[in-house]
Order: structure tokens, then sequence, then C-alpha cells
């Protein structure tokens, strides 16, 4: 039997990860349960039966396997069912889901700092090397297409301008989230 | 030794996941259980909090990882306490002491 997955469509953004993880709860409730995330798409088996608490993680970093699989053991042991990860990065995680305090994979203040500066940290350094790349980018487009300014110049720069608002909006974000915690 | 200041006051994560492997070498999981049993429930370390704070223990070098006893068929890493870590624990013990016996003199001296 092929299992039918539904779709859903919503736009995530790595600052307020939490929105992401109300929304595939709320999902879950209602009887979709998160099986392949997306930037843009989700897919989600349908049963209505069941309801799981889900939870994401930021780790960058676990490209060998060994260290993938020693922290899935570790986040097994501990309940968590994998179920997915998203650009290597972003790793969902599901428990059945049970009346009253929800489970977290961060328990203490201290934990969910540090978590959050992780993020912001890779947020900052992603946006110095754009700064690099764009750089190296423009003097070369200057020199070869300068003729072709609308053509050429003009869209490239405002990819990158995107992106960078995009990025300085989700590290200041970041920032505020970390300064609620440290009050 | 900067060490010690560098790292206290200890959070109650890695307070209890250091004093855990001080009894013995152990595995995430074990961990976990120890925390629960010596606070008598109060804490438990989320999966996420653990896994930080031990690759954290282990970049400062106060745990490290502990080979597999032979003829166990689990493949869980383990992890025990070193010299260094000893060393924080203890510092950290004496300054809980220290706040408690404050704390507590506070007490008797207001009831005087």
């Amino acid at each position: 039997m092929v299992e039918r997955l539904e779709k859903r469509y919503r736009i995530t953004m790595s600052w307020n990860y939490e929105k992401e993880e109300q929304w595939i709860n709320e999902l879950s409730e209602q009887g979709l349960h998160l099986k392949k995330a997306g930037a843009l798409k989700s897919f989600f088996t349908c049963d209505p039966t069941t309801r799981f608490t889900y939870r994401l993680d930021y780790q960058p970093g676990l490209k060998k396997n060994r260290t993938m699989q020693d922290y899935l053991d570790l986040y097994q042991d501990a309940g968590w069912e994998y179920v997915v990860s998203y650009g290597g990065t972003w790793h969902y995680f599901r428990k059945e889901f049970m009346p009253g305090e929800p489970p977290r994979l961060y328990t203490d203040r201290e934990s969910l700092i540090a978590q959050y500066k992780k993020i912001q940290r890779v947020m900052g350094g992603v946006f110095i090397a754009n700064i690099v790349i764009f750089s190296a980018n423009m003097t070369n487009l200057l020199s070869r297409f300068s003729d072709r300014l609308w053509g050429i110049i003009v869209p490239v720069m405002a990819i990158y301008f995107i992106l960078f608002v995009l990025l300085g909006f989700g590290y200041v974000k970041t920032g505020n989230k970390i300064k609620k915690l440290v009050k | 030794m900067d060490k010690r200041k560098e790292m206290l006051p200890l959070t109650e994560a890695f307070y209890y996941i250091l004093i855990a492997l001080y009894k013995e070498p152990s595995h995430g999981y074990g961990i976990m259980q120890d925390t629960e049993k010596l606070s008598h429930g109060r804490v438990k370390i989320g999966a996420g909090t653990l896994y930080t704070a031990l690759n954290t223990l282990l970049n400062k070098g106060l745990i490290d990882h502990f080979p597999i006893p032979e003829g166990t068929d689990s493949r869980r890493k383990m992890y025990e306490i070193t010299e260094d870590g000893k060393i924080v624990v203890a510092a950290e013990i004496e300054r809980l002491e220290e706040l408690l016996k404050a704390g507590q003199q506070v007490r008797i001296d207001e009831k005087e």
C-alpha cells in the first residue's frame, strides 16, 4: 500500500522556527503528521487516531555518518523519534503526544540561549561570507558587463540585497530572542 | 586555575552531568537517568541540552570519551570525567557550601 502524503505550504524562517514547530504540532493535532520538511512545501501523513509533539533542532556539521548516528542515538534514548532533516542542519523529532507540560529539547535557559547564539552566529557568518562573494561578483560583473546595467547588474544586486535584508533581519530577531532570555 | 573560574557557577545540567560521571563512566541515557534519580525527579535534562552540554564539556576537557567495554553489544558513546572535571566539581561544591552556609547563618541570626 502506498501511503498518501498531504501537502501543505508555509514559508519557514530560521529565526522563528518555534512558529513552524507550533504549526506542525497543530497539524498533528488535526491528524496530519510531518513526514518530509521543506522551506516551502512539507509533506504529511494522515492518521486521525494519533497525535505527536514535534520539536526542531538546529545542529549543523553532523555530516559524518558516525557523528549523526551518535546524535540520533542520544535523542532516541531520550524518547525522541527521528523524523527527517532539512538542509542537513535542521532536524525534526517527535514523541507521542501526552497531556500536560509538552516535552522540550532544551530544558534550561542557558542551553536555549547557547542554541539561539549558535543560530545567530551562523547567520552572521553567512552574511559576511556573502558580502565577500558579492564584492567579488560585482567587481567581476562591472568590468565585463558595464554596458548591461539593467540586464545583469541590477538583478544580481537585487538578489543580494534581498539576501542581506533577510540575513540581517534574522540576526536582529534572533538577538532579540536572546536578550529576552538573558533578562 | 582559570579553568575553574571560567566554568563556575555550573548550570544544574552541567553539575549533574559531572557528578553522574564522577561515580562511573556512562552514556547519555545513563546520565539522564542518574540526574533524575540524584535530584529526586526535579531535574530532567532534555536531549538538546544534554547533547550540547556533552560537547561543551568535551571541548573544555572536563570529560573525555571512554572506550566502550569489550563484549557489550551497545554502540552507545561513553564518557568519563577527567582530572580537570573533578577539580571543577570540587570548586563548585565549595562555592555551593559557602552559599548555603551564608544563607543558613542569616536565618539563624534572624531567629535569635
